[in-house]
C-alpha cells in the first residue's frame, strides 16, 4: 500500500511538471523569448497551484473520489494542452490567452492533488510520515520529469505526444486508484468507466497526433515544427530553433531567417538597382513577401504585383507576427497588389508591362514545376518586360546542380533574352545562382539602396564571375515537350546525395 | 489474347451482376452521339422520299470529317466558294470530333498528330496557317508536354510505351532486330506519309501476309515484343497483328523519323484542328444533312438529302467508303474494306487516383496486357502547375474476334455494362478509381476506322477509287487503307485540287 501510493505521488508530480515544461517550451518555440516565457509560465503555474492548495480546504468528504476526478481532468487537459496550443497558434490570434488559461487550470488542479493525497495518506500513516513521504516523492518525480523531458521526450516523441503520454499516465493513476482505494470508494464502476474513456481518448489522440503536427516528419526537420498545414496546394511547415526560423514547402527548404537576407538581397538588387526609373514590379512565386520587402526599399516603385497560387502563403505571411516581422509587413503596403493565380496561365493572359520581374519559383523537382522554367514561359514573361526592364530568375545552385543552372541559362537565351548569370553564397542553401535577363545590355549598378546587410556596390561585380567548377557548360534548352531540366535536376541532386 | 479478353468480359459481366449494389455509386453518364442509328437508316434505305426543293450548285462535298473539311479548306483558300459540305451528324469533325464539359475540352476519337515529316506538305501548310509551325519550328505549346507516355508493366509505371524495364536478352535482341528492319524499310522511302507518295517504291508482297506472320518469319516470338507490336496495331488500326497487313505493320514503324519530341496534341485532341477549319469553312457546312442517294443525271449528279435535291457538276465523296455501296447508284459491293469497331469514353476525374506507382501522370497511360488501349489525360496540355479535376479519354478498340460480332456486342450491351468494364480495367492500376470518377460518357463507333487487312493496301478497287476519273471523286482516308489525320487531309486536299482542274477553275 505504502509503496504504490508513493509511486502515484511520483507519477502525478512528474505529470504536473511535464505540462509546465511543455507550455514553456512551446511558447518559446512559437513566440520566442524563452526567458520571458518560462518565467511567466512557471510563475503562473506555481501561483495557480497555490490557489489549488487553498481551495483544497473546501473539500471535506469523498477525498479519493474527488482525487480520481481531478486526475482525469488533469490527464485530459494536460494531455491535449500541447495539441490545443499548436492549433491555437495556427488558427487563432489568441495563443497567449489560451496558454495562460490552460496553465492556470492545470496549476489549480495539480495544486489540489498533493493536499488531497496527504490527507488520504494520513488515514494510512501518521501525519509526520505522510508529509515527509508525499513531499519526497513529489520532488523526486519533479527531478525525473525535468531530466526525461529534454533528453528523451522532446527528441523522441515531440511536444504533442509527450503531453499525451503523460495525460495517459494521469488517467492510468486514476484507474489504478480505483483499485488501490477500492474499500473507501463508492460508484467504482462509474469511475472506472470514466477512466477507461479518458484513456481511450488520450490513446486515440496519441495515434492521431500526426495530423496535428508533422510528427512523421520530425526526422526530416532538424528543428521543432512550430507550424504545419496542408493547404490545397502544398504542405507548409515552419520550424524554429532559437532565432532560426525556417520555411519548408513540401519538405523543401525555402529560407532560413538567419541568412535569407543574403538570398533576397541578391535576388532583387543586382537587377532592380540597375534600372533607371523602375515604377512597376512583378513577383511570381515568393509568397513569403521577402522579395517584396526588398523591392519596397525603392521609393520610385509605384506598384509591386505578386502572383501566388496558394492564398495561404500571403495570408500566413501577412498575419503571423513572427513572419510579418521578417518581411517587414510587406503585404500590408498599399503599393503591393496580390493576385491569387497560377503563374503561367496568368502571365499568358495578362497584358501589363513591368520594369522588373522576379521569377522565384520552387526548384524544378517535377514536370508540373518544370513548365515554369521553359522557353514558352520565358517568352511569355519577356512580353511583359519593358524595354529597359530586367527579369531575374532563381536558378538553383550552379555548384550542386551545375547542369540545371546552365540549362536554365540556355532556356532563357533561347526565349530571345540576353542573360547575365551570377551567384552568391547562402549558408543554409550553399552556393546559389540567379540569372538576370533583359532585352538590352546590362551593367552592374553603381549604387544600391542603403541599409543592405550583404550586398555592396564594391562586391557586386564579383558575383558575376564564375570559378571553373561552376563555369558554363553547354546544355539544351528546357521546353514544354522535352523537359530536360527536370531530368538534369534529378541527376544533379542525386549525384551529390550519394 | 482471346482468352484474356473473354475472361475479362466475363469478369466484367459477373461484376455487373454482383456489383450493382456497390456499383450503385454516384457515377453518372450515358451513351453519346449514336451515329449508327442514322447510319442504319442509310443501310436500310429508309426515308427515301422526293426532296422538297432543288438547288443547283457546282460542287457538293459529302461528309464533314477531316477529308471533307480539308477539301473545303483548299477550295476556299483557292477562292472557290460555289459548294456545300453535307454532314450527317449535328456536328462536323468525324473522327476528329471533340466535346467539352466544366472541367476541360476533350477528344472523342483522334487525339494527336505525329510531328509531320517533310513529305506531309499539306499538313505543314495547314499547320503554318494555324501557327503551329513557324519558321520551320514547331510551337512547343502544341507539342505534347513532358512526360508524354507511360506504361504499366510488372506492377510499376515506366516512362515511354515501348517496354524498357525487365527485358530479357531475347526481348532486347528481338526489339533490336525489328528496329534494324524498320530502319531499312524507312530508308527505302517506300513507307511514306502520305502513303500515296511512296507506294510505287514499296514492296507489294508485304501486303500478301499478315503482320503476325511477318513477325514470325523474322523469328519474333518474345511475348513482350509481340504484345507491343499488337498494341501498336490495335492503337492505330483497331486490329490485332494477325488481322493487319504486314505492309501496314511495317508502315506504322517505318513512316516516321524515330527521334521526334511530339506528337502535336491539344486538350480536345484533333477536335482543335476541326474547330480551326470550321472557323474558315464553317459557312459551307450543312450539318444534320444525311445524304440518301447520289445518282448520275446526264453530265451532272443528283445528291438527295431529306430536304434538298442538289443538282451538281461534281461530287467529292468524303464519307466512309463502305457507305458508298448504299448511297451511290451503281457503285456495287466492296471487298477488302474492313472497319474496326471502337469504344471511346470520357471520364470526369474529380481527384487524381492514389497509388499504383509514383511516376508523374503522363499524357498517354497504357497498361501492358490489358485488352484496352489505356487513357489520355485531357488537361495534360495545360499551362497550369496545379490541376484538381481532369477528363480522361479512354480508348478501346474491340480488336479480338470478328468486327461484325463486336459491333453486335457494342449495340447489345448497355451503358452500365461498358462503364463497369472500363472501371474494372482501370482498377488494375488505380484501385480507388471508382471514388475518383463522377461521370462516364461512352461513344460506340461501329465503323471507327478502316482496317488495313491483308491485301487491302494494293487492292485494285481501292486504287481505282483513289484515282477516280470524272467528276465523282473519293477522298476518305480509308482509301489509304488506314485512318489517320494526315491521310484524310491529303485525300481531301488532293480531291479539291483535282476537281478544280476538272471544273476548269484551277
Amino acid at each position: 500500500m505504502a509503496l504504490v501510493l508513493f509511486i502515484s505521488v511520483f507519477l502525478i508530480s512528474a505529470c504536473g511538471l511535464i505540462y509546465e515544461l511543455v507550455a514553456g517550451t512551446l511558447a518559446s518555440y512559437l513566440v520566442g523569448d524563452s526567458v520571458f516565457q518560462f518565467s511567466t509560465i512557471i510563475g503562473c503555474y506555481l501561483f495557480s497551484m497555490g490557489i489549488g492548495s487553498a481551495l483544497s480546504r473546501y473539500i471535506y468528504r469523498g477525498l479519493v473520489h474527488r482525487f480520481i476526478w481531478i486526475e482525469l481532468m488533469i490527464g485530459l487537459i494536460g494531455g491535449f494542452s500541447s495539441a490545443l496550443l499548436f492549433l491555437a497558434f495556427a488558427y487563432t490570434q489568441a495563443f497567449a490567452l489560451l496558454m495562460y488559461f490552460i496553465v492556470t487550470v492545470i496549476g489549480v488542479l495539480v495544486g489540489l492533488e498533493i493536499p488531497l493525497l496527504m490527507r488520504i495518506a494520513r488515514t494510512h500513516f501518521d501525519f509526520r510520515d505522510a508529509v515527509a513521504h508525499v513531499l519526497t516523492f513529489d520532488y523526486i518525480g519533479a527531478l525525473a520529469a525535468s531530466l526525461l523531458f529534454p533528453i528523451i521526450l522532446v527528441p523522441r516523441l515531440g511536444l504533442v505526444r509527450s503531453a499525451m503520454l503523460f495525460g495517459i499516465v494521469n488517467a492510468g493513476v486514476a484507474l489504478w486508484s480505483t483499485y488501490l482505494f477500492a474499500p473507501q470508494l463508492g460508484a467504482r464502476r462509474l469511475l472506472r468507466g470514466a477512466s477507461a474513456v479518458a484513456l481511450a481518448i488520450l490513446l486515440g489522440g496519441m495515434l492521431e497526433a500526426k495530423r496535428i503536427t508533422a510528427v512523421a516528419e520530425d526526422n526530416i526537420y532538424a528543428d521543432e515544427i512550430i507550424f504545419a498545414r496542408d493547404t490545397h496546394y502544398q504542405r507548409i511547415v515552419l520550424t524554429r530553433f532559437k532565432d532560426d526560423l525556417r520555411l519548408f514547402l513540401n519538405s523543401h527548404l525555402q529560407f532560413s531567417s538567419r541568412d535569407e537576407y543574403r538570398y533576397h538581397e541578391s535576388l532583387v538588387h543586382p537587377g532592380l538597382a540597375a534600372i533607371p526609373a523602375p515604377r512597376r514590379a512583378l513577383v511570381l512565386g515568393g509568397g513569403d513577401g521577402l522579395a517584396l520587402r526588398e523591392i519596397l526599399k525603392y521609393p520610385q516603385i509605384e506598384s509591386a504585383t505578386l502572383v501566388e497560387l496558394d492564398p495561404e502563403m500571403p495570408r500566413l505571411f501577412s498575419s503571423n507576427p513572427m513572419l510579418t516581422a521578417l518581411n517587414q509587413r510587406s503585404f500590408l503596403s498599399p503599393r503591393v497588389h496580390l493576385i491569387n493565380a497560377d503563374a503561367f496561365p496568368w502571365i499568358d493572359s495578362d497584358q501589363s508591362s513591368f520594369d522588373f520581374i522576379v521569377v522565384d519559383f520552387p526548384d524544378p523537382t517535377n514536370y508540373a514545376l518544370g513548365k515554369l522554367y521553359t522557353t514558352a514561359f520565358y517568352r511569355a514573361a519577356a512580353r511583359h518586360l519593358s524595354a529597359q526592364g530586367l527579369l531575374v530568375v532563381q536558378s538553383t545552385s550552379p555548384m550542386f546542380a551545375r547542369d540545371s543552372f546552365w540549362c536554365i541559362d540556355t532556356t532563357i537565351r533561347q526565349a530571345g533574352l540576353h542573360t547575365y548569370p551570377y551567384h552568391v553564397y547562402v549558408p543554409s542553401f550553399g552556393e546559389w545562382g540567379f540569372i538576370l535577363a533583359s532585352h538590352r545590355d546590362y551593367s552592374v549598378p553603381k549604387s544600391l539602396p542603403p541599409g543592405l546587410r550583404f550586398l555592396s556596390a564594391e562586391t557586386l561585380p564579383a558575383l558575376f564571375q564564375f570559378p571553373p567548377d561552376m563555369a558554363p557548360i553547354p546544355m539544351p534548352p528546357n521546353t514544354l515537350n522535352d523537359q530536360v531540366l527536370v531530368r538534369a535536376y534529378d541527376r544533379d541532386w542525386k549525384d551529390i546525395s550519394h | 489474347m482471346t482468352d484474356t479478353r473473354r475472361q475479362f468480359l466475363t469478369g466484367a459481366s459477373a461484376a455487373l451482376a454482383g456489383m450493382t449494389v456497390k456499383g450503385e455509386s454516384r457515377i453518372a453518364g450515358s451513351f453519346v452521339n449514336n451515329d449508327f442509328i442514322r447510319g442504319h437508316r442509310i443501310r436500310d434505305r429508309a426515308l427515301i422520299s422526293p426532296a422538297a426543293r432543288a438547288q443547283r450548285i457546282p460542287l457538293v462535298i459529302v461528309g464533314g470529317g477531316m477529308a471533307g473539311l480539308s477539301a473545303a479548306w483548299r477550295l476556299q483558300k483557292h477562292g472557290f466558294r460555289d459548294f456545300v459540305l453535307l454532314e450527317m451528324n449535328d456536328r462536323a469533325g468525324g473522327n476528329a470530333r471533340s466535346g467539352e464539359n466544366e472541367v476541360s475540352a476533350y477528344p472523342w476519337a483522334a487525339h494527336y498528330v505525329p510531328v509531320p515529316g517533310p513529305q506531309a506538305l499539306y499538313v505543314r501548310e495547314l499547320f503554318t496557317e494555324l501557327g503551329v509551325l513557324r519558321d520551320g519550328v514547331w510551337n512547343e505549346r502544341f507539342l505534347c508536354f513532358s512526360p508524354q507516355e507511360r506504361l504499366f508493366l510488372y506492377g510499376k509505371w515506366q516512362e515511354g510505351i515501348e517496354p524498357a524495364i525487365g527485358l530479357s536478352r531475347k526481348d532486347r535482341e528481338q526489339f533490336q532486330r525489328l528496329e534494324d528492319l524498320f530502319t531499312t524499310a524507312r530508308a527505302s522511302g517506300g513507307f511514306s506519309i502520305p502513303m500515296e507518295l511512296g507506294l510505287h517504291r514499296s514492296p507489294r508482297d508485304l501486303d500478301r501476309l499478315s503482320f503476325a506472320d511477318w513477325l514470325r518469319q523474322h523469328g519474333v516470338d518474345s511475348p513482350l515484343v509481340l504484345w507491343y507490336m499488337n498494341y501498336c496495331c490495335r492503337d492505330d488500326y483497331g486490329a490485332l497483328a494477325a488481322d493487319t497487313s504486314a505492309w501496314a505493320g511495317v508502315h506504322y514503324f517505318s513512316s516516321r523519323p524515330p527521334e521526334e519530341k511530339g506528337p502535336l496534341t491539344w486538350p480536345e485532341g484533333n477536335g482543335w484542328i476541326t474547330n480551326q477549319l470550321l472557323k474558315r469553312v464553317g459557312s459551307f457546312v450543312r450539318t444534320g444533312q444525311m445524304v440518301r442517294r447520289i445518282a448520275r443525271q446526264g453530265t451532272r449528279y443528283l445528291v438527295l438529302t431529306g430536304s434538298v435535291r442538289y443538282v451538281t457538276d461534281a461530287v467529292i465523296y468524303a464519307a466512309p467508303t463502305f457507305l458508298a455501296s448504299y448511297l451511290i447508284e451503281g457503285f456495287g459491293r466492296l471487298e477488302k474494306f474492313a472497319y474496326s469497331p471502337w469504344l471511346t469514353a470520357n471520364l470526369t476525374v474529380d481527384r487524381p487516383p492514389r497509388g499504383a506507382g509514383t511516376l508523374e501522370r503522363a499524357w498517354d497511360n497504357v497498361v501492358a496486357h490489358s485488352p484496352t488501349l489505356g487513357y489520355v489525360d485531357a488537361t495534360h496540355q495545360t499551362l497550369r502547375s496545379h490541376v484538381d479535376r481532369t477528363v480522361w479519354t479512354f480508348y478501346w478498340a474491340l480488336a479480338e474476334g470478328a468486327p461484325a460480332a463486336n459491333r453486335a456486342l457494342l449495340l447489345e450491351k448497355d451503358w452500365r455494362y461498358w462503364s463497369e468494364a472500363i472501371l474494372r480495367d482501370l482498377e488494375r492500376v488505380h484501385p480507388d478509381i471508382r471514388s475518383c470518377v463522377s461521370r462516364i460518357d461512352i461513344m460506340r463507333l461501329g465503323h471507327a476506322m478502316a482496317r488495313p487487312v491483308v491485301g487491302s493496301i494494293f487492292d485494285p478497287r481501292r486504287r481505282d477509287l483513289a484515282r477516280a476519273q470524272g467528276r465523282l471523286l473519293f477522298a476518305n482516308s480509308d482509301l489509304s487503307g488506314f485512318s489517320i489525320f494526315e491521310e484524310a487531309q491529303f485525300r481531301g486536299v488532293e480531291a479539291a485540287q483535282t476537281i478544280l482542274h476538272r471544273l476548269g477553275r484551277a
